[in-house]
């Protein structure tokens, strides 16, 4: 079985929607369509199904028309039963006069019990949730028998459990099938999709793996937003959210959740935070991503390299102030407490000592030289509120 | 399970409609045509008068309900009815040129029924025009907007030529007070034609209630059928609108009543309304022949009755 979209170019009135777009796809495929609204996924869907033909080009599938199987993004409320709208989807099997016979019945029980919406035949549609509603129309178009499932935001309006578990179903069930979907969650693509094409302007921009097409560059291009690409195992996407409104930078040392109260203080007064040296995963790592703020980071569990050592002096030079959190000192990360030993003497230091330092020191004596040299040209304070009113204060210098 | 109920519903309707009546003719009278001893003015009464008339009370309230039921799921909405299309308006026209040019019967039918065809097409053809994004609701519009402007022109055509007003008032407000076996004939064979198409494409109706894309996917040719619906609803709505007049919301009380009973599935839907209208119309007409001296037109009756009934379903769907 096999699916090829060959140079197609679609106009809806003046405009050209899609420009000589080609596609291939196999068996087993997965694809998911991302792009921006108005790039042409809907289009592309309803060209590949036949409701739209292209100006130029062809849309060549080994199969019979009604085994192109298409779930359309808007779907009005209907008191229709459950079992009336599943059974729609034997529309193309049914005679002139389409009246459905006792094996059509079956087929169309056997996709609700497909997708665990056995109990609901009789109730009416209307009644049903947004994600409820969404399983049965999963269930009309696997009662057509497609051999190619066309799925146009199947995911749109859904919280998000239930956005993950229409993904599911329709991984599952899927098979051997050919899938497309359009999707506007990348996240969401990256996970189930085994191909991602990107399209702009009615044109693919990116195709290939998620790993190969998801990148930062690629996204800002296609969507024309700054995210950063995490690829700690599992690939994901996260955008930069710009807060910095006072635009002062600054930088915080932190790490093992002791950053975690003075981030977000830093982030809602619309501080331009930075921080380092972080473990990826480590949970100050994911609050500073989620804020949107720069990062120096090594590999989970190691120690501080000599070279993100390096950027994070840089960083430091970079910010306006610097403070040190309540952070426990062990032998990995001794060289955050040199970073501030280096912000101490540049004179823009303040810590945090909230935790008698040699309740959180397990290096010895060489860390609590440093402390207590550190401490010397810095602001000290007991707290994070207090960190806050220490900064307004360096910074009004 | 709906349906025989709803058969003896029609029985019932058709004895009690051909037995009452102003003149004192009743179940006796029946009963000596249908064993042949009866005298030539019982028969000319019940078979010449009370028959077509029940008739054609039954022709158009299944004309009526049928499209009214058909449409609201085209449009996917629930005030949708043959007289939101301008149809109404575009008959009474033709009914109106043909009483002020003297045609008889059979020519006002005719113009009737050309002028109302003439009307839907305009409105579907405004409608559909591609610069609306929602076409259904730019063909309720379009509707309105023409059936606003021909209420104008009618008013302006009855000012001009009062001598004929009495004639043409009377027939607009809608009313069967004079049966005619011709007009039962006319009518007869666009009725069949109209509902055989319905009922036999009554399956594609569920698929548009979740959109026409939706329709489309289970391969549905939207567009034609649309058309399609369009013509065999006019063809239905005029039919009606030529031999009674404007019998309004008899397309929106029927379907309605029979949903809330029954649901939307409408291979059983669209029988059981056609069922009910064919009961319901003779029984308004009976009520209309018999609770006054003279005849109330049945056109007034069902408008009080669906006024209200409009504002019940605008309240539940709380628009």
């Amino acid at each position: 079985m096999r699916l090829k979209v060959d140079k197609i170019t679609v106009k809806l009135g003046s405009s050209e929607i899609l420009k000589d777009l080609t596609i291939e796809a196999k068996k087993g495929d997965f694809i998911a369509l991302l792009g921006p609204n108005g790039s042409g996924k809907s289009t592309l869907l309803r060209t590949i199904f036949g409701i739209i033909k292209p100006l130029k080009g062809v849309v060549f599938f080994d199969g019979k028309e009604e085994e192109k199987g298409y779930l359309p993004q808007e779907t009005a409320d209907t008191n229709l039963r459950v079992i009336e709208v599943v059974l729609l989807g034997r529309t193309p099997y049914l005679g002139r006069i389409k009246s459905p016979k006792e094996k059509d019945f079956e087929i169309a029980m056997d996709a609700l019990r497909s997708v665990g919406m056995e109990n609901f035949a009789d109730r009416k549609f209307s009644e049903l949730s947004g994600g409820e509603k969404q399983k049965v129309l999963l269930a009309r178009l696997f009662a057509q028998e497609p051999k190619i499932l066309l799925l146009d935001e199947p995911t749109a309006h859904l919280d998000i459990s239930a956005q993950l578990e229409i993904m599911r179903i329709i991984k599952e069930l899927a098979g051997d099938r050919i899938v497309i979907v359009a999707l506007h969650d990348i996240n969401l693509a990256i996970s189930f999709a085994n191909c991602i094409l990107m399209i702009k302007d009615g044109r693919i921009a990116y195709a290939g793996s998620p790993r190969n097409v998801i990148t930062e560059e690629s996204i800002k291009e296609v969507f024309g937003v700054e995210v950063s690409v995490k690829r700690h195992g599992q690939i994901y996407v996260i955008p930069k959210i710009k807060s910095s409104i006072n635009g002062r930078r600054v930088h915080v040392i932190c790490g093992g959740g002791s950053g975690k109260e003075l981030l977000h203080l830093l982030s809602t007064e619309g501080y331009s935070v930075s921080a380092g040296v972080l473990n990826a995963l480590d949970s100050d790592w994911e609050i500073v991503s989620e804020i949107g703020g720069m990062i120096v980071d090594a590999p989970p569990f190691s120690e501080i390299s000599e070279d993100a050592h390096q950027r994070n002096l840089e960083a430091i030079k970079n910010s306006e102030a610097v403070i040190l959190a309540d952070l426990s000192i062990g032998r990995g990360n001794l060289k955050n407490l040199i970073s501030a030993k280096y912000a101490s003497e540049l004179g823009k230091l303040i810590v945090v000592d909230k935790t008698p330092f040699e309740e959180r020191n397990f290096v010895g004596q060489e860390a609590e030289k440093i402390y207590s040299e550190i401490l010397k040209n810095a602001t000290v304070v007991k707290s994070e509120g207090d960190a806050l009113n220490a900064l307004r204060k360096l910074l009004s210098r | 399970m709906k349906i025989p109920l709803l058969l003896i519903l029609n029985l019932a309707v058709v004895l009690l409609s051909i037995s009452v009546g102003s003149s004192h003719y009743g179940f006796d009278e029946v009963y000596q045509i249908l064993q042949g001893i009866a005298d030539e003015t019982t028969k000319a009464i019940i078979l010449d008068y009370r028959l077509p008339r029940l008739i054609l009370a039954m022709i158009v309230g299944a004309s009526l309900s049928a499209s009214g039921c058909s449409l609201q799921a085209l449009f996917r909405n629930p005030l949708a009815e043959p007289y939101v299309l301008g149809i109404a308006s575009g008959a009474s026209m033709g009914a109106i040129l043909s009483v002020i040019l003297g045609f008889g019967v059979f020519g006002r039918i005719l113009l009737a029924f050309f002028s109302a065809i003439m009307t839907a097409y305009l409105v579907f053809f405004i409608g559909s025009t591609r610069k609306f994004r929602d076409q259904s609701y730019a063909i309720l519009l379009a509707g309105i907007a023409i059936a606003s402007f021909l209420s104008g022109l009618n008013s302006l055509l009855l000012y001009l030529h009062s001598q004929s007003l009495h004639l043409v008032i009377f027939w607009l407000m809608g009313s069967f007070s004079n049966p005619q076996w011709e007009e039962v004939y006319f009518s007869l064979p666009f009725l069949i034609i109209g509902l055989s198409f319905l009922l036999a494409t009554s399956w594609n109706l569920n698929a548009l209630l979740l959109g026409d894309e939706h329709a489309k996917a289970v391969g549905i040719n939207v567009d034609r059928y649309r058309a399609e619906l369009i013509f065999f609803t006019s063809l239905l709505t005029s039919t009606a609108v030529a031999v009674s007049g404007v019998i309004g919301f008899v397309g929106i009380i029927i379907p309605h009543t029979v949903r809330l009973l029954i649901g939307e599935e409408h291979r059983q839907l669209l029988p059981a309304t056609i069922l009910l209208s064919t009961a319901f119309m003779p029984l308004v007409d009976v009520f209309a022949r018999i609770s006054s001296s003279g005849e109330i037109p049945v056109g007034a009756i069902t408008a009080i009755l669906g006024g209200p009934f409009f504002l019940y379903l605008l309240m539940r769907r709380g628009l």
